[in-house]
């Protein structure tokens, strides 16, 4: 791919996301609502399109791609399984919103360390997701790194790409908070969609039509087309990684702090239904792109080159592909910017709000937008590390951040749950899922994220019992 | 209330258990486009379709 037409593409793309982030300033941003929330006033469909780019990353189209061309269609119940685990936003999402209204919480940190009657709570749940999510975005920066060196052959390094996602991200976070992340995010995830849809068409049409298309995997691999197929997707491999994402949708503050923005329960039901049709046509792409790769180029040794290879192939005419490979980095930086942005409201809210004397609303805006940065540039030396399969590290993350589960079910549905209880299961668990992860060892042949959540239920239930329950747990929370 | 609500739950959570068990077990051998391929997006529409009618109700109130 010409290395001149792609700097071209991202010069264009970086103008337009630009424009965009500054047109959505709005209002005065000077409190934590209006920075973090967007004043809880985001319509359903900025809110159903931005809460499709937080989720869909670079993984869609790299890892899950790759996945596909490891261990075939294992991968498509992977990704659906975790997107049917979005409906838990059906029961959760108005929950989130009433009580973030009612007791004006910023994070959903906040909301637990509150219903739990415990700063600690907070300060604990918001440094674990930092810990967890600090290398997500890694893997994000990483992602671009890889498609850009990828597609020019090594003419654009891992290292400029990396610094180019980290760059925008923080600019299109700091321009107007949440603002500009939703507006610029709805932007990429219909560029994301639209361009990748184009391009799939495109290669199952060169490749023999729909009919040709899996005529061909149906004689040339069969097993692509079964679980366990070539065992790569062994059950036990696919409990492991579906776990940790079915609960997604709570376990991870980017995305569950989304439920308390929207305008009205109204505009939360256009956000849920958007994104889980935005959802199966974005996996379903996705999949068929990795098969795609795998007709075309059955021998790849890492499967993470697949997608920039397909990119490049006779079949996909150059200005697509690159358009493509900008929609790429565009689902990347626009899951990246989110986190950044939550993961400086939750330190800005929950440590630094909790922990200084005199931290009124205002200081704690000062020091989230200094925070922004400096995440940023943490997450752009741990994508320097340059780790090897995209996938498994992003699943590790998600593993971590499932233990925080049990105390939000319980924060709903469980009086009896207790601040001990919480900061047992968090931690315990937490520091279990990292053990496993650093000995990338499976204990009894379990993967880290079912033991996170066996383990953090356990633990949740049982200290809870063995200590006394808050006194008044405001009703609110079981309505 | 609740029971209501439960029964939703419950039977989005059959769905998702049969996105586990049946690719598995009945479909394992299939290797066809229709077989684990087709089953997983379609139940993952039904799962949607419910999600979209218990949220029917949800109002306009701010």
């Amino acid at each position: 791919m010409s290395t001149t037409l792609v700097w071209w593409a991202i010069a264009i793309y970086i103008i337009i996301a630009l424009f965009i982030a500054y047109l959505s300033r709005s209002g005065k941003q000077t409190n934590m609502t209006s920075y973090f929330l967007g004043d809880r006033n985001l319509g359903g469909f900025v809110s159903a399109l931005s809460y499709s780019a937080t989720t869909y990353s670079a993984f869609m189209l790299v890892g899950l791609a790759g996945l596909t061309y490891n261990g075939g269609v294992g991968a498509l119940g992977f990704e659906l399984v975790y997107l049917m685990g979005v409906s838990l936003v059906a029961f959760f999402g108005p929950r989130f919103w009433k009580v973030g209204k009612k007791f004006g919480y910023v994070t959903p940190s906040e909301m637990l360390g509150s219903r739990y009657e415990s700063k600690l709570v907070s300060i604990v749940v918001a440094l674990f997701s930092c810990l967890f999510l600090i290398p997500y975005s890694a893997v994000q920066l990483s992602g671009v790194g890889y498609l850009l060196q990828g597609v020019t052959n090594n003419k654009i390094s891992f290292t400029t790409g990396v610094i180019i996602a980290t760059i925008l991200a923080i600019v299109f976070s700091y321009i107007a908070g949440i603002r500009s992340v939703a507006w610029t995010d709805s932007l990429q995830a219909i560029f994301m969609i639209i361009s990748a849809t184009v391009v799939v068409i495109v290669l199952v049409n060169g490749l023999g039509g729909f009919g040709g298309f899996f005529h061909t995997i149906e004689t040339e691999q069969p097993e692509a087309l079964t679980v366990p197929g070539n065992g790569f997707w062994s059950f036990v491999n696919f409990l492991g990684m579906t776990i940790p994402w079915f609960f997604f949708s709570l376990s991870n503050p980017q995305v569950s702090q989304r439920l308390y923005m929207p305008s009205s329960l109204k505009s939360m039901r256009h956000m849920l239904m958007g994104f889980m049709i935005f959802g199966l046509v974005y996996t379903i792409v996705a999949i068929i792109w990795g098969f795609s790769a795998s007709i075309m180029f059955p021998n790849l040794e890492n499967a993470d080159l697949a997608t920039p290879m397909v990119l490049q192939s006779d079949l996909v005419p150059p200005i697509l592909g690159v358009i493509v490979m900008v929609g790429i980095m565009a689902a990347a930086v626009s899951t990246i910017d989110s986190i950044l942005l939550t993961l400086s409201s939750l330190f800005a809210r929950d440590v630094y709000g909790n922990l200084s004397k005199n931290a009124s609303d205002r200081k704690q805006l000062q020091i989230g937008k200094i925070v922004i940065p400096i995440i940023a540039i943490l997450a752009y030396f741990f994508a320097l590390l340059e780790v090897n399969l995209i996938a498994v590290l992003s699943v590790a993350s998600s593993a971590g951040l499932l233990v925080v589960v049990p105390a939000i079910i319980g924060t709903f549905f469980w009086k009896r749950g207790t601040a001990a209880g919480v900061l047992t299961s968090v931690i315990v668990s937490g520091l279990i899922v990292i053990i496993i992860e650093l000995t990338q060892t499976k204990p009894f042949g379990l993967a880290s994220g079912i033991w996170g959540i066996l383990l953090s239920t356990f633990l949740f239930v049982v200290v809870s019992l063995c200590t006394k329950q808050p006194e008044k747990v405001a009703e609110d929370f079981f309505s | 209330m609740r029971t209501h609500e439960g029964k939703w739950a419950l039977t989005i959570l059959f769905i998702v258990l049969l996105a586990y068990v049946l690719p598995y077990t009945v479909f394992t051998n299939i290797e066809k486009w229709y077989g684990s391929f087709l089953l997983w997006i379609i139940l993952t529409v039904i799962v949607i379709i419910i999600t979209y009618f218990f949220t029917k109700d949800w109002g306009n109130e701010e």
